[in-house]
């Protein structure tokens, strides 16, 4: 299985939404179901605006946790987004 | 302490433009006088709101029977909650579906027969397929989620690749295949529904070679015939613990067929607010947890994953609502399950699935 192409610019797939109310953790939902969302996951989903591309995503999550190794970053955001894009939640 | 529900499964109306065999209403439906009115539903979707439950799915009878959809899914949103529609399709025009997604509808469902039209038609009991095919046109230029739901069983499994490429054509974001699940009506008509082993098998197959084709276009979700299973689903994810189901005329159930056990009675949301029906009420209460358990689910690993199985499919095959689901295979009456199903076997089939089936037993109108 490929990843998304990295100039493509993924935003919440139709019938995808941010819950209103939100804490420490916030709440995608979904047709089938909602994801408790926090940390590095929540970061990407934010940032799936249909605005950045997937490379902006990845160059952003390097820059704000500059302890991890960049390339371990950019193949989890790429596996994250390919798994969210399955699930018909995010499109490219 | 009781976690909250998550879902609320709302049958606004048993009316219903289409007879389905396997429809999953009770035998005995909720008359239209009966309803809940307006006010009274969007009450309960504020008290859903107010709960913590997250979704809601407006289903039927057909959802769009209703004249006042429009306000109601204005009130659920108004309230937080996530609305989908469980629909046939019949009664809806495109001006009619955009008010709808105007007042916040997030994810359509929409049912498919078959692939086929007279076979669809047939199932349905009523000339229904043409329609659903020009309705998906409409519902593709909306911005809301969108799945093609398809029951399938004896008459229609082994034309399940000919179904998905229908559902490809169509473009949802989803399938579901959904093997026919037998209380109600399909329980009446089993006979003609239950699949043989070698189409279980052969479908599973086309369903995961499809799942690989189509991924990131299509998601396939598939609903396993639980009479072929080793071990029983987690009906409503455990009684009382994720979901509620309200009628047409406001009785809270914590499962689809609970109205078929015996001495039950069900709290209804005129009388009680649905906070307390879900924490106090005993219809909730009785099967909730692991107390009410018998052997073999008592001291077996699996009871926190399944729950036990289906109360209710308990009572219909056993008799007994707190026996072990009889799918299981460790369950003692498990033999009513093979019994079943060595009928469905070829050799013990009374009918083919190219048989015309004349003897279905069709899902009638409340009053």
């Amino acid at each position: 299985m490929s990843g998304p192409d990295q100039n493509s610019k993924p935003r919440l797939a139709p019938g995808c939404r941010w819950a209103e109310a939100n804490g420490a953790e916030r709440l995608l939902m979904f047709p089938e179901g909602a994801l408790r969302l926090q940390g590095t996951g929540r970061e990407i989903l934010e940032r799936c605006d249909g605005q950045r591309s997937v490379q902006q995503i990845i160059e952003e999550l390097q820059a704000q946790y500059k302890n991890g190794e960049p390339g371990r970053i950019q193949q989890e955001v790429n596996s994250f987004l390919r798994s969210l894009h399955h699930k018909r939640i995010v499109d490219f | 302490m009781q976690p909250n529900p998550l879902a609320l499964i709302a049958e606004i109306t048993h009316r219903c433009p289409l007879h389905c065999v396997y429809c999953s209403n009770p035998l005995e439906m909720q008359k239209a006088v009966a309803e809940l009115a307006t006010d009274e539903w969007v009450r309960v979707f504020r008290e859903a709101g107010q709960l913590g439950v997250l979704h809601l799915h407006l289903t039927g009878g057909e959802p769009l029977a209703r004249a006042d959809l429009t306000e109601l899914i204005t009130g659920a949103r108004a309230a937080g909650l996530y609305v989908n529609l469980i629909t046939s399709g019949i009664g809806l025009s495109g001006p009619r579906l955009a008010a709808l997604v105007d007042a916040g509808l997030e994810h359509i469902q929409l049912s498919f027969q078959d692939s086929r039209e007279a076979s669809a038609n047939e199932i349905a009991g009523t000339r229904s397929h043409a329609h659903k095919l020009e309705l998906t046109r409409l519902i593709r230029q909306c911005k809301i989620a969108f799945t093609v739901n398809v029951v399938v069983h004896r008459q229609n499994l082994n034309r399940l690749s000919e179904i998905i490429a229908m559902a490809e054509e169509l473009g949802p974001d989803r399938l579901e295949v959904a093997n026919v699940q037998y209380y109600g009506w399909a329980l009446r008509n089993r006979d003609l529904l239950l699949p043989t082993p070698q189409q279980v098998e052969r479908s599973r197959q086309t369903v995961a070679i499809a799942q690989e084709r189509l991924g990131g276009r299509m998601r396939i979700d598939y609903v396993a015939p639980d009479y072929y299973a080793r071990y029983p689903k987690a009906c409503m994810g455990g009684w009382g613990r994720r979901l509620l189901l309200l009628d047409p005329a406001g009785q809270a159930l914590p499962c689809h067929a609970a109205g078929v056990i015996p001495g039950m009675q069900f709290d209804n949301v005129r009388q009680h607010s649905l906070d307390w029906i879900w924490r106090e009420s005993a219809a909730f209460q009785r099967f909730r947890g692991e107390d009410w358990m018998a052997e073999p689910c008592r001291g077996c690993e699996r009871r926190s994953e399944d729950f036990g199985g289906c109360r209710c499919q308990a009572f219909l095959l056993t008799g007994d609502a707190a026996a072990t689901d009889p799918v299981c295979t460790l369950a003692p009456t498990h033999g009513v399950v093979e019994a079943a199903l060595a009928e469905a076997s070829p050799a013990g089939a009374s009918s083919s699935p190219q048989t015309s089936p004349a003897s279905w037993i069709y899902r009638p109108n409340p009053a």
